[in-house]
């Protein structure tokens, strides 16, 4: 009893996500929709609740497999917010599908209980599974839009290349357990040195960081991300590129540092390389794209590699500057796709020039758009570069010892400047098109009041996070040190 | 309770310069109201904040970021003592005489939100100045005061004129400002900390350091950027051309608050100005009051005389800060920077009432008998013009008089300079005078001129009492408390007061008197009942050379030119073959084809992504595991 107690947030999502499920019997057609605002309200009350639980000392549950610690608590806020911003997201866009509504409202919930439980997991069981738990849902939710090719072609990709990382991920966590006897992280970093010595349990742990990297979207295994991110529904990819990624990020952490902590000098070189590579063929992919959705996509995977920048310099500033990093983020990428599930509805294609003249027909929705690229982009006094800047001076402070990262903050200041590029790119569109629209064309774009409050809730985040960062470097410094004492 | 007042004081005006400017821009009324309200509410803050004597700080940390052994801590913080809360009275009193003066003034003009929001923001701006408890909070809001100049010299910004006026001078204080920041990370550099009270804690504690090299260096840095922001001589050429601006806007910014910002930090800063800066400081204020009065005996513009004037009477703050010395008491220089403020500002909205009466003629020449048609207008000029030339018992006489008393003690030669601006001063503002006010009318235009509405007068008479009395209030004392000295020892009753500093000083006191009544016998003699200007017929070139401004800007013009010229053949060459060609065609071209190429490798096609998944996997295994 005391076990479920210990994950009772995880329980009340399930709760919530099952309830939506029920209510939908008995909600006419009409107002099926609005169970999305429902399973909002319910993720928001229990986003609340969540700052009223004390951790004097990390809880266990379930013989050391399940942890709730300040760092499972950060990420379990995380994802909440995450989760109660797209399912606002959600129900702008509920209207185009054919059936199934709340279906797609229960499906967030439940992908959203997978995050928070990954979050605590501290056992490759529980990570396996909550990692399955997440990609299973998002299979269905990338193809909801079940009679668009788009949309099931993304689908299809996700799952055939979903279930290669899995396949991976279970060899490996077979491995592991075959050399080391246990699944606990716990117990593995009590393991003798000879045993992290074998190369059959490195092997093992290579391999399910194959799979965390699919999560990732980490080169080599970013192949899959623009295609899924430009066929899934908008929500879907929103869900996606900030808490799927942030899924895959908590558990490397907890691998790394839980686990394995006496691997990770052996392994920065390895994070060195895939960082520098990831933000290169994130930035310069996403040069020639037109697609506003695609160039999210690439851009998930540059920022991809400058989180993994914080994780390869294996200290505790990097892992409290991955976290703040991830805060911004979250603002910045839920309000772009807010706005871009709004925007392109009301536009030919979702190309970038469609964009024009969107400061005429929506001022908001133009100006949360700017911001979340001017804050992605990285330029003060938004979220986003604090965050760039935090992660790049836990780099430099750790550089004397792995001169190699010095190599890595030049590789990501490069990529920061590439980067503008495109990130105006889609603010000159807005406001400066190569062939200005006229006047008449341009009918208003009318925004509902969540959604209205959502976006001033990602403007408020990104100027709250990129001038008065004190708070949220604290919260995350705290669930920093739970990991590295 | 007194705890949030500061806040509310900084925050009200930027309150409502973004209120009017996200709802109230084309509300012409709304914009006045939320822009006056702020100002008069924060002034009314201030005065409780004063009266019941609130000293201290309040403050809370804005960035703090530790690793270990070395902190990074920024706060955020407000700063009340004698020196701010006497300037949060001139800058918010002023202030809200001028806002209300300005609905008025602006009243036709199509573009009112945007002037006020411009107002409001530079209130808040220069509040933040006053406040600032640091270095990097202070360069914050001093930019922000240069980019609100900005936007309100250049407010009629259709006019070529008005437009580059605003260029010129944000580009004059970027100059400065770009030694400012130099000198505060070269002290944040040395001494690891931007807080004024540790780094006054830090000088009082170790007095050797005031010796020290680099922090010698420190100050003539941070120097430019006052020289700057209170147009000192060589960055004086913005100041006059400023007058582009709105007449109200010169008032405020550019004559009663913004340029005393200069002053303001030098005497915030004293503390760690080393004996060879103060003296720097103090010839170069030397140098700008006498050029700048020079300059202003050939100026016909109504506005740019009073411009010239500034820039004088700066000059004279200026040197004051410099003559008192290390550890010295710098109070006259805020003293005069206060009346000068009063009755500065009240010169420009009176020459703003006149310009309005006459449908915006500026040319003095081409007014004349204006004392009869505009009488509030008039008296409250002479007022104005009398505290400016030092006339006992106007408040100008007592500053002045502590400022010559200051030069006296401590350097003859700026003394004796003292003295001739004095007397260069009274001799313009009169030729001001009898050529605008008295006298023939020199035009048509001053016939159809009446009185301006209340809206107008009444901020001029409310600027009268305090450029009148402002000299018996005790504010030198007030501003000594700062500084620790308590030199000046009260002295009781109207006559004792006004009789004091004949007493305390009486080579000054007498000195700047026969100073005055020399200036004003030259110009009785030169000006009165005259319809064209004597001086250019019995100077020659020297006439011409004053009206021409001793051709600095001619100067900066050809020089800024040459030097652009040579910079430019050499960026030109730069940049049509080293940037454009190599880097940017090649960068962007390699970056672009890259990219390109790097797209060839998305198919689409699943079978091709799964084999490059497995060989991205085979790839991480030997990395990792062959060596």
């Amino acid at each position: 009893m005391n076990d479920l107690l210990v994950m009772g947030l995880e329980a009340a999502v399930l709760v919530a996500g099952l309830a939506v499920l029920l209510l939908d019997l008995w909600t006419p057609p009409a107002e099926k929709r609005n169970l999305g605002y429902a399973a909002a309200i319910a993720v928001g009350a229990i986003l609340l609740a969540s700052f009223a639980i004390v951790l004097p000392r990390p809880l266990a549950a379930f013989g050391g497999m399940f942890v709730l610690d300040e760092f499972a608590l950060f990420f379990d806020r995380f994802f909440l917010l995450a989760a109660l911003l797209v399912l606002v997201i959600s129900v702008e866009f509920a209207d185009r599908f054919e059936t199934g509504v709340a279906e797609f409202y229960a499906l967030i919930l439940f992908a959203l209980a997978g995050m928070m439980f990954a979050a605590s997991a501290n056992d490759f069981t529980l990570l396996f599974v909550s990692l399955e738990l997440i990609t299973v849902t998002f299979y269905v939710l990338t193809s909801f839009q079940r009679r668009q090719t788009q949309s099931l072609e993304a689908g299809v990709k996700y799952l055939i290349l979903g279930a290669l990382s899995s396949a991976f991920l279970v060899y490996g966590i077979a491995l592991i357990y075959g050399t080391a006897g246990t699944m606990s992280f716990t117990r593995l970093a009590e393991a003798a040195p000879a045993v992290l010595d074998s190369r059959l349990l490195q092997t093992g742990l290579l391999l399910v960081l194959v799979g965390l990297g699919f999560k990732i979207a980490v080169v080599p295994f970013q192949i899959w991300a623009p295609d899924v991110y430009q066929g899934a529904p908008t929500p879907a990819t929103a869900f996606l590129a900030v808490g799927s990624k942030a899924a895959g990020f908590v558990l490397l952490l907890r691998v790394l540092f839980t686990a394995v902590p006496a691997l990770g000098p052996r392994w920065s070189r390895l994070l060195i390389v895939l960082s520098a590579v990831t933000i290169l063929y994130g930035v310069l992919c996403a040069i020639p794209q037109r697609n506003l959705k695609r160039l999210m996509g690439y851009s998930s995977i540059a920022n991809a590699g400058f989180l993994l920048l914080g994780v390869a310099t294996l200290s505790r500033d990097g892992v409290s500057a991955v976290l703040y990093y991830l805060g911004g983020y979250l603002f910045t990428v839920l309000g772009a796709f807010a706005v871009i599930c709004v925007a392109l509805r009301h536009t030919e294609g979702e190309d970038i020039p469609a964009l024009a003249g969107l400061h005429q027909r929506s001022p908001l929705l133009a100006a949360t758009l700017a911001m979340a690229m001017v804050s992605l982009a990285g330029v003060p006094p938004l979220a986003g570069f604090f965050g760039k800047f935090l992660l790049l001076k836990s780099a430099l402070m750790v550089a004397g010892d792995q001169p190699a990262l010095y190599v890595l903050v030049a590789v990501a200041v490069v990529g920061v400047v590439i980067s503008l590029y495109y990130y105006f790119g889609v603010i000159r569109a807005m406001y400066w098109p190569a062939e200005p629209v006229e006047q008449g064309h341009l009918p208003p774009i009318q925004l509902s009041r969540p959604l209205r409050w959502s976006l001033l809730l990602c403007i408020a985040g990104m100027l709250w996070l990129g001038v008065l960062p004190g708070m949220v470097v604290n919260l995350a410094n705290l669930a920093a040190q739970t990991l590295l004492p | 309770m007194t705890g949030i007042f500061p806040w509310l004081i900084l925050f009200l005006p930027l309150l409502a310069a973004a209120g009017i400017t996200l709802f109230a821009l084309d509300h012409r009324a709304v914009s006045a109201r939320l822009s006056i309200g702020a100002v008069v509410i924060s002034f009314a803050l201030s005065v409780a904040l004063f009266v019941h004597g609130t000293r201290g700080e309040t403050r809370f940390n804005w960035i703090s970021l530790s690793d270990g052994a070395a902190s990074w801590i920024v706060d955020i913080g407000l700063r009340l003592d004698p020196l701010s809360l006497m300037m949060l009275l001139v800058v918010t009193g002023v202030g809200s005489a001028i806002h209300i003066y300005s609905y008025g003034y602006m009243h036709d003009d199509p573009g009112v939100g945007r002037y006020f929001a411009g107002l409001s923001l530079f209130t808040f701006s220069m509040l933040g100045i006053v406040l600032a408890t640091n270095f990097l909070m202070l360069f914050i809001f001093w930019e922000l005061v240069g980019v609100s100049s900005w936007l309100l010299i250049g407010f009629w910004f259709e006019r070529p004129a008005a437009a580059d006026a605003a260029k010129k001078a944000f580009l004059t204080n970027r100059v400065g400002d770009f030694g400012f920041l130099l000198g505060i990370i070269l002290v944040w550099a040395v001494l690891g900390t931007m807080d004024f009270g540790q780094l006054q804690k830090m000088m009082a504690a170790n007095p050797a350091l005031i010796g020290n090299s680099t922090i010698g260096i420190a100050g003539f840095l941070i120097f430019c950027g006052a020289a700057g922001k209170s147009a000192q001589f060589p960055l004086h050429v913005w100041l006059p051309d400023a007058m582009e601006g709105p007449t109200p806007v010169s008032a405020l910014i550019h004559a009663a608050t913004m340029v005393a910002a200069g002053v303001y930090m030098l005497c915030r800063v004293h503390f760690m100005l080393a004996a060879d800066a103060l003296e720097f400081i103090a010839w170069i204020g030397g140098i700008t009051a006498l050029l700048a009065a020079l300059m202003a005996i050939q100026q016909n513009d109504i506005k740019r005389i009073l411009a010239y004037s500034t820039l004088s009477q700066l000059g004279y703050m200026v040197m004051t800060v410099g003559l008192s010395g290390v550890g010295g008491n710098p109070s006259a220089a805020m003293f005069h920077l206060t009346t000068h403020a009063f009755f500065k500002a009240l010169l420009f909205l009176g020459a703003g009432s006149v310009i309005l009466a006459l449908h915006h003629e500026q040319d003095i020449w081409k007014m004349g008998g204006l004392s009869k048609k505009m009488p509030v207008t008039f008296w409250t000029f002479m007022i104005a013009t009398l505290a400016l030339c030092g006339v006992p018992p106007f408040s100008g006489f007592f500053s002045k008089d502590e400022i010559l008393a200051t030069a006296q003690r401590t350097s003859p030669a700026l003394f004796a300079l003292g003295v001739a601006v004095a007397g260069l001063t009274t001799f313009y503002m009169f030729r001001l005078i009898f050529v605008a006010f008295t006298g023939p009318v020199k035009s048509q235009l001053p016939d159809h001129a009446h009185e301006s509405p209340a809206v107008i007068t009444l901020p001029l008479v409310a600027l009268a009492v305090p450029s009148l009395l402002a000299g018996f209030w005790g504010i030198d004392r007030f501003y000594a408390s700062q500084f620790g000295t308590g030199e000046a020892e009260a002295a009781t009753g109207w006559v004792a007061q006004l009789t004091a500093p004949f007493a305390h000083a009486p080579g000054a006191a007498f000195g700047g008197l026969a100073a005055v009544v020399i200036g004003f016998l030259a110009a009785f003699a030169l000006y009165w009942n005259k319809v064209q200007d004597p001086l250019p017929a019995m100077l020659g070139v020297v006439a011409r050379w004053l009206r021409d401004r001793f051709y600095f800007d001619e100067l900066y013009a050809k020089l800024i030119a040459a030097t652009q010229d040579a910079l430019a053949t050499l960026a030109d060459f730069v940049d049509r073959w080293l940037i454009a060609g190599l880097f940017v065609k090649g960068t962007h071209g390699s970056v672009e084809l890259t990219g390109r190429l790097l797209r060839l490798v998305q198919t689409g096609n699943l079978q091709t992504y799964s084999l490059m998944f497995v060989a991205g996997v085979a790839v991480l295994l030997l990395f990792m595991l062959i060596r």
